[in-house]
């Protein structure tokens, strides 16, 4: 067995590869279809409820990048999708419906807000405490968010809890128990708000670029950088090719020696890991304190449509968080100045999910009207055997 | 099937429910509740209101499931059924004020509302093959979006205002029968009517000729096929019914029991379609045992107001955790149902 192992991991590797890159344009034609299809529905949607749709569209395009203040926020809601996208789409890719990175994102911003906190007054101030705080409290993040989808990870591999329904409640969870927290324990005296203190002034990403009191030019680079590290490790180690191989081929990476059980725990742990990163730069550099958690934008939530327009490729994430960052700027700007409501993005967000889980529709689009032509009838990435595994 | 069998067959369940229940005796003589005051038919009543529109989800979410297709966008249904009940009712009063018929008109309009979504959900797993999770999660984001978008339409505000519910009704002899009279004879027509739904789900699933093609389209829907039925159609057909049930338990919710659409944090049905779909795999996808896994839930749902009675006090945000955190505890607890054989995987005729 062992001699013919790497002939065998080569065949493997090279059919890994295969299926997941030889769909990357049909899946890129898909992704910007579903979107404008989306678009185009929302904008149906604004002109029936009365508003109008013309307005509607050429508002959305100036409050994502019409000023530099505009620009500066749709980079900040990047930021945030970005890392929480990324977070998603490490699960995804292995087979793993991480549903749960709004919750690890909350708890790994509590662990961030804690430590910062906590350990303020035995540090030194200035700019050396503020990097050591900041650092310090990331790590934090990183962990707590790791040991909070770690768990859902263990319900799955040990208890065959199926995980989609496991990480919506743990999303309910970590809200209601770190309200009571930052309710109960950590709001100062007199405050009516359940807000926790605010953090020291030296702890703040500085801004560089943009004169913004919530983006920092440091928070994005941040998340590129967590983009390139998942990128290599999913492409380049051991074990982001047994995930992804896990993923595609269950049958393929039990043969080469994965225990699928650690294996989804790790796939779980590492996805929360960047999860509570994400929290850790939403604490620092949006906050600057730490609130009640059901206040909070649900990244977490719009992330699993960055992921999936990205068809969960790590790299993808990053026009995909772009474009969607851009759309929540721009509802937003929308929602001051329109008087269209702004959770009507919210909803243009699902349909963009909904369309990208249709490939088929759009494939059947182009059949039709004899636009495109390729990949119509041989597209060799079934989706995932189904998560059940019954094996029938 | 014998009880020596069932109990053979489900031993992690049965196992799992004593070892809760024992924790549970020993949490109560540890901490000394009065758990005479807590077990009242106050508790049964509040419980069973609270389950109703868990059930509904949960027993139209059952046939989809049965029948092939994963409906994960129960949640998102719920929302839509508890939107349009409310706005229909609205709409129906005019600038008057909301009667009785109008919140029949809601109901209606709810029913019919979620029908037509689940069809076109239907058409987009089923015609188009798309991923089943994916989408159901797709439809619980557009709930969460246009719900609260539509509601700010309507009312200028992402919740109604105050609405009034369903009136009880008072069934005469019956009500007079000592607990189960006041619990279901003397009570809103929606609990009434959901006991029957879990009745007749159950009739219809294990002794009619429907109820074998509805398990069959998701079992084996070769054979099925080869018996000359369209297995698409089965399919069809138990989708929209786990649509329409979920937007009657989204209805029941906002104006059977509740007082209007709430739209702030996760909308109103907060979970509880979620909470459905581990009911009926609690409940192992039989329609009454989805219904009693359903009581369970609604009886922690209900325990905040149960503790306030006999004055325990625990933070109000903690109490409302237990819900979700029983449904942990389930699903765990349940671990590996046994999932019709052909969830997920569209059925193509050779053509």
């Amino acid at each position: 067995m062992s001699s013919d192992a790497p002939g065998a991991r080569a065949a493997l590797d090279r059919a890994a590869d295969r299926m997941l890159r030889a769909t990357v344009v049909e899946r890129f034609a898909i992704a910007v279809a579903a979107t404008l299809l989306a678009l185009l529905l929302g904008s149906v949607v604004v002109a029936a409820s009365g508003y109008d749709a013309v307005e509607f569209v050429s508002s959305l395009v100036y409050g994502a990048f019409g000023t530099t203040s505009n620009l500066a926020f749709t980079l900040r809601q990047s930021t945030m999708l970005i890392l929480a996208g990324v977070a998603v789409a490490v699960a995804f890719r292995a087979g793993v419906f991480n549903i749960g990175v709004q919750g690890q994102f909350v708890v790994g911003g509590f662990a961030t807000a804690v430590t910062v906190l906590f350990l303020a007054p035995h540090l030194p101030g200035g700019a050396v405490g503020g990097v050591l705080l900041m650092g310090l409290g990331t790590l934090a993040a990183i962990a707590a968010g790791g040991a909070y989808a770690a768990l859902p990870g263990m319900m799955k591999a040990y208890a065959d809890a199926n995980e989609v329904i496991t990480t919506i409640m743990l999303n309910f969870i970590a809200s209601g128990v770190v309200f009571f927290v930052v309710d109960r324990y950590l709001r100062p005296a007199g405050a009516s708000a359940p807000n926790t203190e605010t953090f020291p002034e030296y702890v703040a990403l500085p801004s560089v670029v943009f004169d913004s009191a919530s983006f920092s030019v440091v928070g994005l680079g941040a998340a590129l950088a967590t983009v390139l590290v998942v990128y290599v490790v999913m492409a380049r180690t051991r074990f982001g090719y047994d995930l992804v191989t896990s993923g595609y081929q269950e049958p393929a990476a039990a043969y080469s020696g994965v225990d699928p059980e650690r294996n989804v725990v790790a796939t779980m742990t590492f996805s929360g890991m960047v999860a509570g990163l994400a929290g850790a730069v939403f604490t620092i550099m949006i906050l600057g304190y730490y609130s009640d958690p059901s206040t909070f934008p649900r990244f977490g939530f719009d992330a699993i449509a960055v992921s999936l327009l990205a068809a969960n490729n790590p790299l993808g994430v990053v026009p995909a968080g772009l474009l969607f960052g851009g759309l929540d700027a721009g509802g937003q700007y929308i929602g001051f100045t329109l008087d269209v409501p702004p959770e009507l993005v919210d909803g243009v967000v699902g349909l963009v999910v909904l369309f990208v889980a249709v490939p088929e529709l759009f494939r059947m689009a182009a059949r039709r009207t004899g636009l495109g032509g390729r990949g119509s009838s041989e597209s060799p990435v079934r989706r995932a055997e189904s998560d059940g595994g019954d094996g029938r | 099937m014998s009880v020596a069998d069932y109990a053979a067959r489900n031993r992690r369940r049965i196992g799992g429910t004593a070892l809760a229940l024992v924790l549970l005796a020993v949490l109560a003589a540890l901490f000394d509740l009065p758990v005479a005051d807590l077990l009242t038919v106050g508790t049964a009543e509040r419980a069973l209101r609270a389950a109703t529109p868990i059930a509904l989800a949960a027993i139209g979410g059952l046939y989809a499931e049965k029948s092939g297709v994963f409906n994960i966008g129960l949640e998102g249904f719920m929302i839509f059924g508890a939107l349009s009940a409310a706005g229909a009712a609205w709409l129906s009063a005019g600038s008057g004020s909301v009667g009785q018929p109008d919140l029949w008109v809601g109901i209606l309009a709810a029913v019919g509302v979620c029908t037509l979504l689940t069809l076109l959900f239907a058409v987009l797993t089923i015609r188009y093959e798309a991923d089943q999770i994916v989408a159901g999660l797709a439809v619980w984001f557009i709930g969460l979006g246009f719900g609260p978008f539509t509601a700010t339409v309507l009312w200028g505000g992402v919740s109604s205002p105050s609405l009034p519910n369903i009136d009880n009704v008072t069934v005469p002899l019956l009500a007079e029968v000592p607990v189960l009279g006041r619990l279901l004879f003397d009570a809103s027509p929606l609990v009434l009517f959901t006991v029957l739904v879990a009745v007749a789900a159950w009739v219809v699933l294990y002794r009619t000729r429907y109820g074998y093609w509805v398990q069959a389209a998701g079992e084996n829907p070769e054979a099925l096929d080869t018996a000359g039925v369209d297995v698409n159609r089965v399919r069809y057909a138990a989708v929209v019914f786990s649509g329409a049930m979920a937007g009657l338990g989204g209805a029941v919710l906002s104006i059977g029991i509740g007082s209007g659409f709430t739209g702030t944090g996760v909308t109103m049905v907060d979970g509880r379609g979620w909470i459905a779909i581990v009911a009926y795999l609690f409940g192992n996808y039989n329609p009454l045992g989805a219904f009693g896994a359903s009581l369970l839930f609604g009886a922690t749902d209900m325990l905040q107001v149960q503790f306030q009675t006999v004055g325990i006090s625990l933070p109000g945000s903690i109490v409302g955790l237990f819900p979700y955190v029983a449904v942990l505890v389930v699903l765990n607890l349940v671990g590996y149902t046994r999932v019709p054989s052909a969830v997920g995987e569209p059925y193509d005729t050779e053509e």
